[in-house]
């Protein structure tokens, strides 16, 4: 591949040209080739630029559900020179203004179910010009050159993404993006309410697709089915690896039914599945995975915490013959910094194993020495994949970023052979799922609620999610108030992945002489 | 009529937190309209598996026996064979 190929537009045009017909992603009977794909990319990207609506280095949010449309925006953003700023299709309208102010974001590219919330955010977002609008059959739509017509919501313009790709794109009006351009923007939850905004360069994306594809031997011949959304870094590295070796992303918008997955699995002849603790948990314990013959699963990747000993087992006896991948990584490292080689498992259940291809990781104690064999300490990793930075938030980069070397808050140790085990977080944040939650958020709108005095929001174990969110409440002169009117003011403002399971209502807080809440106090129950 | 109105209360009281501004159809997807997840889904089958007293098996766990409050209800009915 040449040079094109180390930017993501670049990605996309090598794959193109290589394998015109090759199906990059298919949906439902919706199958997209790499040349109707990049086509119509080139397309929306040429729009982008000669409307003046995107700029090299313009912010651009994306809001729309894994779909052919995802990959149409992504890549026809990223080919005007775009940053991509990836948002959940769940998000309420405070979730939106919250990502979308904090980077400035001129342009917008959603779908009809989030105009409600993207009308409501709108009044708070200045800078946001231009709204695009994404359909259920945009990539296939061929209207020959029928000039957008701009319609107008909340007094901004608006487009259809149908019309913005119909028009003649071609390679060459692609952006050719420099390595160390942004490329995307990805928010995370992180100890403070406000989500950070994770600046990753195409350097970072590439660097990282590289080694993902080198470790887990991906091929053109690779059709991962995915479930994990494309707008988290995991689900983003999917997107990433297989569009680089010219392989198919299957996408179903849902895991609420595995037994449809596992049937989309079959029919497709999925060669992977990507999957975070919960996913095999529920595939194992309820769904119909034993009664599926999956001959085509040649791997399985599990990141976002460690398989614990009787799930590996399991997963090894129902799915024989298919490698079992246990990953480690942050948004802001990209997506992946360790990985346990599926022949290491049945030896060393529990780790995440050893730094990817291109990563150096050291473990260093909190005296900021290197940690000896066993010892405790923080995970630190160097590579082409580290982050340059939070967006706008020069004290909180520099408290992580360290040239670039990332502190990532992780505790962990290394036996004596050098594989890694975590043991550890020092941060509050919680892990529900495929999500990462930041308490704060959650507490500042329970708080918004007149009869709360103080809340504290917590982590509980859950043996299906990992953990679940409690919110521990004191109201004003420890009035009884209804639980469910908590619960539906979070509803009315949080997506629903972020709703406390269960509200403890509590005389008082336990508190640190400086008044701080002792949170490890509070019972996980 | 009671299978459903069971499941509504159960529905609206867990999931919607007694919210009855935006009704819930009889037909409405759960999946569709956002008001059940993966695990959310495992918490209604543990419901009518001990309400209606079924066994509701790994392989029935699919949209058309579950994704709506008529589609549960018939299965109920399917199930136990009770009148509903």
């Amino acid at each position: 591949m040449g040079r094109d190929s180390m930017s993501l537009p670049g990605f996309l045009l090598a794959s193109a040209s290589r394998y015109p017909g090759h199906e990059v992603v298919v949906q439902g009977e919706r199958r997209i080739s790499y040349e109707l794909l990049a086509r119509k990319a080139a397309a929306v990207a040429s729009f982008l630029r000669s409307e003046g609506i995107v700029a090299a280095g313009d912010r651009v949010g994306l809001c729309i559900e894994n779909s052919p449309e995802y990959l149409l925006a992504y890549f026809g953003i990223l080919a005007a020179g775009g940053v991509v700023v990836p948002v959940s299709n769940q998000a309420t309208s405070r979730g939106l203004e919250s990502v979308l102010k904090d980077c400035g974001t001129t342009a917008l590219i959603t779908q009809k179910s989030v105009l409600k919330a993207v009308s409501e955010a709108i009044p708070g977002l200045p800078a946001l010009k231009t709204v695009i609008v994404a359909g259920k059959r945009d990539v296939e739509d061929d209207r020959s050159g029928k000039a957008p017509a701009a319609g107008s919501i909340a007094g901004r313009r608006q487009y259809t993404l149908a019309e913005v790709g119909a028009g003649n794109g071609v390679d060459s009006a692609m952006h050719r993006a420099k390595p160390d351009d942004l490329a995307m923007i990805i928010y995370t939850s992180g100890t403070t309410a406000a989500p950070k905004g994770v600046m990753l360069t195409h350097r970072n994306l590439v660097a990282n697709a590289e080694s993902i594809v080198q470790y887990l031997k991906l091929t053109d011949a690779d059709r991962v089915m995915v479930v994990l959304p494309f707008y988290y870094s995991y689900g983003n590295s999917l997107l990433t690896t297989h569009v680089l070796v010219g392989g198919t992303l299957v996408v179903e918008t849902s895991f609420m039914y595995p037994n449809v997955v596992l049937e989309r699995m079959v029919k497709e002849h999925a060669t992977g599945f990507a999957g975070v603790p919960s996913t095999f948990a529920i595939l194992l314990n309820r769904s119909n995975i034993r009664n599926c013959r999956l001959p085509a699963l040649r791997y399985v990747t599990q990141a976002g915490g460690a398989m614990s000993p009787a799930h590996a087992r399991l997963l090894s006896e129902v799915l024989p013959g298919t490698d079992i991948y246990i990953m480690y990584g942050q948004t802001e490292a990209t997506a992946r910094l360790t990985y346990l080689d599926p022949e290491d498992l049945p030896r060393k259940y529990g780790s995440i194993g050893k730094a990817i291809p291109g990563v150096k990781i050291t473990l260093v104690t909190e005296h900021g020495t290197p940690a000896a064999s066993g010892e405790t300490g923080e995970i630190v990793a160097e590579g082409d994949n580290i982050m340059a930075g939070y967006w706008n938030r020069a004290e909180e980069t520099a408290n992580v970023l360290e040239g670039n070397r990332l502190h990532t808050g992780d505790l962990a140790r290394a036996d004596e052979e050098g594989y890694l085990f975590i043991v550890g977080r020092n941060s509050e944040m919680i892990k529900s799922g495929a999500h990462r939650i930041s308490p704060k958020e959650i507490e500042e709108v329970i708080l918004e609620i007149p009869d709360i005095h103080e809340t504290a929001v917590v982590g509980a174990s859950d043996e299906i999610l990992g953990e679940v969110i409690h919110a521990y409440v004191v109201t004003k002169d420890n009035r009884p108030i209804d639980p469910r009117a908590i619960l539906l003011h979070c509803r009315n403002n949080l997506p629903p992945y972020k709703l406390p399971k269960k509200v403890h209502f509590v005389a008082s807080l336990p508190k640190t002489q400086s008044g701080k809440v002792k949170k490890h106090e509070l019972p996980r129950v | 009529m009671e299978v459903k109105s069971e499941l509504r209360r159960f529905i609206v009281e867990n999931f919607l937190f007694g919210n009855t501004e935006s009704p819930l159809g009889d037909d409405d997807s759960f999946m569709q309209k956002g008001i059940l997840d993966s695990t959310g889904i495992l918490e209604v089958v543990s419901f009518i598996e001990e309400k209606f007293g079924i066994a509701v098996d790994d392989q029935d766990l699919v949209p058309e026996n579950l994704d709506s409050i008529n589609n549960i209800s018939a299965f109920v009915s399917r199930k136990s064979g009770a009148k509903v």
